[in-house]
């Protein structure tokens, strides 16, 4: 069945079901379109009330579709025309959620009488307001059921819209716990280096595993998650990241290329003072605490 | 050149030298290059010191002259690269003792401190030093032996000449082209025997060559960095075709000219895992993120080339991040390099990579920009005219900055460090000049066989809090020495960066 055919039956069965606001059983639908088969049907009707057109009742044994009276849309017509357009507007902007500048620019209403559109449309429980991950003091506005989308809470790691550090603290050493269980194959592998470094690897799914398995997450790490995570591992220089032949990214604890330089060994390279250290003075080589207690 | 190398070397001066030397050397430090009578004029020296300190420094290879503008009077110059050397002699000793035993340990000892000398005054010196000593094995016949081979590997050349040139009343030196010398072995036994080495004509000067053995530690470093990134025999394999690529090229090339595999096949011949997985290796190497080898072509079986410049990169990246870690938190030091993978990259997008939160993110990103470690470029759209347009700002890595400041610092750790060291014996003058007096008498009264009661009399004026406090101070002091050795070694890095032009 191609797309086209599928719309214009869902249209028509819609349309049925319009006419009938009581509701439809399967018998009436095959009334009205007789070209349709069974399973074509049951297709359709999967589809639709999938999108959440239909409510499904029992009525003497048959199945009945009833168009869905849709609350808010109802809601909404009790309110006048300002909350009719900036509710539309809302809704427009789906899940993202829309700033209330741009719904005072579209929509060409007074900030003060905005403001209160918006506030009467809250208290109906119809819309709310979301912070912005982001940008803290930025609100957007989305229709009240709807969960706002990942660019806007953040994910897995926000908390109503408190960054998480500790958890990615944890998941970061967690992760590299489990590269580093299995960076040593590539060392002197006996099948040699290529093999050995392909299991030191790692793909994203097999560390998601590893973490789900843990348990120390109570929130669901997608794929994605984890290679956020492992990819922090990649900038802490701790892991190196390659890309296998099909696609996969996969991941390897690495060593730095040299073990700490002098530099930061001796208690001048990591002194805060070291600027303001000089021959003479208050702050000198001579006199340095650090430099005795390093001594010690 | 800046002010903090200028406070090192000055300190390294005095703690070799001494004050005198120091002076001398911190005046030409100052004014670039000048005559000895300006030398006279700023230090308030007499002339005859001043000529003292500078046959030091030219001996030592530590400063140079040319001809005045008006050709009869030389200018001297410091050299201060060359005074930071000094602090690396014992790891030339080390160097020289695994790789050829401890006979040419006490060959290039002996010219360091001789900094130049003939091979017979050298080899006799030695050889009567040690004609009596414990050590008796130590003989000419052997010493002449590993002269030579010293010679032939390169790890000693001979000394640049003096050449008067046509009307110029100041000598230029000229660099000689090493001969690996023939050496007449009876002579050398008798002036042994006689002390005595007038008879022998040899006016060819020698000295050790440094070039050679910072080659050896660079290649140590870049051997060591595959070691641990992959493994030993990666590590192995990277030294061969060091060694491979020397035989065509300059050391110190940007980039090495085409290794055939197959030439590295037969040099790993007696190491059955390199060479069984030869191609292997060499693909994992090129991959490892490090970067220091590169495949040329495909020709006879493959060829690859050493990327010696990238390798000084990578390294100095490496030495870097670990600067960031301690100076400002692991955090912070994530932050670093992801602007470093990114090159150019914006506040918001370091805070989305970075996993941070906001503030922490911020704070960290303003820390680094504080200690220059990035910079922010700024980027004007071009498109959106008037005053909406905001400039957008990027942060990126300055690597030349970055790593200037980075020698920067370890100039004024070094400095605070010998400093450190000076002023610890400087405090405790009395007492170690005590335990030299008493060291030296014992040392006699053994010589002369006395009784052990009147040994064990004189080493007991050192009383045990002496003692006690003595112990601390060598503690001390040598923890200060190894920190000065790890300073040089982050030093050469750096320096090894900043051979090639940017
Ligand atoms: S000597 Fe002390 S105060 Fe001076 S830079 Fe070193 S650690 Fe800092």
């Amino acid at each position: 069945m191609s797309e086209n055919i599928e719309d214009d039956l869902k249209e028509k069965i819609l349309n049925l079901a319009k006419k009938n606001p009581k509701g439809i059983t399967d018998k009436d639908i095959t009334v009205a379109i007789p070209e349709l088969t069974s399973s074509e049907l049951v297709t359709a009707i999967n589809k639709l009330l999938q999108q959440g057109c239909f409510d499904l009742y029992n009525q003497g044994g048959s199945l009945i579709y009833r168009l869905k009276t849709q609350a808010n849309k109802q809601a909404v017509k009790g309110a006048d025309n300002e909350e009719k357009v900036v509710f539309n507007l809302i809704e427009e902007a789906g899940n993202k959620g829309i700033w209330i500048r741009d719904i005072r620019i579209r929509s060409n209403l007074a900030n003060t009488q905005l403001t209160k559109v918006l506030k009467s449309l809250e208290s109906k429980k119809l819309i709310k307001a979301v912070k912005c991950v982001n940008a803290s003091k930025k609100k957007v506005y989305m229709l009240y059921n709807l969960e706002p989308d990942r660019s806007i809470s953040g994910g897995a790691w926000y908390q109503d819209q408190d960054f998480e550090s500790e958890f990615v603290d944890i998941l970061n050493r967690q992760c590299l716990r489990f590269l580093q269980q299995r960076a040593d194959k590539i060392k002197n592998n006996p099948r040699g280096p290529i093999i050995g470094r392909t299991q030191s690897y790692a793909t994203a799914s097999e560390v998601q595993k590893y973490i789900t398995d843990l348990g120390i997450s109570n929130v669901k790490l997608e794929v994605e998650d984890v290679i956020t995570i492992l990819n922090t591992l990649v900038y802490d220089g701790k892991a190196e990241s390659s890309v296998y032949p099909d696609g996969n990214r996969v991941y390897r604890a690495i060593e730095s290329l040299i073990p700490p330089p002098g530099l930061v060994q001796v208690p001048c390279g990591i002194c805060p003072l070291v600027l303001k250290c000089c021959s003479t003075g208050l702050v000198t080589p001579q006199e340095c605490t650090y430099m005795t207690e390093w001594l010690e | 050149m800046s002010h903090q190398l200028g406070r090192a070397v000055s300190e390294i001066l005095h703690r070799y030298f001494g004050e005198i030397v120091q002076q001398v050397g911190k005046d030409l430090f100052t004014y670039g290059s000048k005559p000895i009578s300006m030398i006279v004029k700023t230090t308030g020296l007499p002339r005859q010191q001043v000529i003292e300190s500078l046959r030091t420094l030219l001996k030592f290879d530590l400063a140079t002259f040319e001809p005045s503008v008006n050709d009869s009077i030389a200018d001297y110059k410091l050299l201060p690269d060359n005074v930071l050397l000094l602090i690396r002699y014992p790891r030339y000793l080390l160097q020289i003792k695994s790789k050829f035993g401890s006979e040419a340990e006490l060959l290039v000892e002996e010219l360091l401190q001789q900094a130049i000398c003939t091979a017979t005054v050298l080899l006799v010196t030695i050889a009567t030093k040690y004609k009596d000593g414990k050590e008796s094995n130590i003989n000419v016949i052997q010493l002449k032996d590993t002269f030579v081979s010293l010679a032939t590997a390169a790890y000693i050349q001979q000394a640049p000449v003096a050449e008067l040139k046509e009307d110029c009343e100041v000598p230029t030196l000229v660099p000689v082209a090493t001969i690996v010398p023939d050496l007449d072995t009876r002579a050398l036994i008798q002036a042994v025997n006689t002390g005595n080495i007038a008879d022998i004509n040899d006016n060819v000067y020698w000295r050790v060559n440094y070039d050679r053995f910072h080659q050896d530690f660079r290649d140590d470093l870049m051997v060591k960095a595959i070691a641990r990134r992959i493994d030993d025999n990666a590590g192995e394999l990277t030294r061969v075709l060091l060694q491979q690529m020397y035989l065509s090229m300059p050391a110190w090339a940007a980039e090495s000219g085409p290794v055939p595999v197959t030439e590295l096949r037969e040099r790993c011949a007696d190491k059955p895992l390199i060479s069984q997985h030869i191609n292997h290796y060499l693909k994992v190497i090129e991959e490892s993120g490090a970067g220091f080898i590169r495949r040329y072509g495909e020709a006879g079986g493959g060829q690859y080339s050493v990327r010696v410049r990238h390798a000084a990169q990578e390294l100095v990246h490496a030495a870097l991040d670990h600067l960031v870690t301690e100076r400002l938190g692991s955090h912070a030091a994530r932050i670093f390099r992801l602007i470093r993978t990114k090159k150019y990259i914006d506040e918001e997008d370091i805070q989305k990579h970075a996993m941070l939160p906001n503030k922490e993110c911020k704070e960290l990103t303003y820390k680094l920009l504080e200690e220059h470690f990035i910079s922010l470029q700024p980027m004007r759209k071009a498109a959106s005219a008037g005053a909406m347009a905001k400039a957008i700002y990027l942060y990126h890595i300055k690597l030349h900055d970055v790593a200037q400041s980075a020698t920067e610092l370890c100039y004024r750790s070094l400095h605070n460090v010998v400093r450190r060291a000076h002023h610890e014996r400087a405090l405790h003058s009395r007492l170690l000049d005590k335990q030299r007096r008493v060291r030296s008498i014992v040392h006699q009264m053994r010589l002369r066989g006395e009784p052990a009661q009147n040994i064990v009399d004189v080493e007991e004026t050192l009383t045990p809090p002496e003692l006690a406090v003595l112990q601390s101070i060598e503690k001390r002091l040598k923890q200060l020495n190894t920190a000065e050795l790890e300073l040089d070694k982050t030093l050469f890095i750096l320096k090894w960066y900043f051979m090639y032009p940017q």
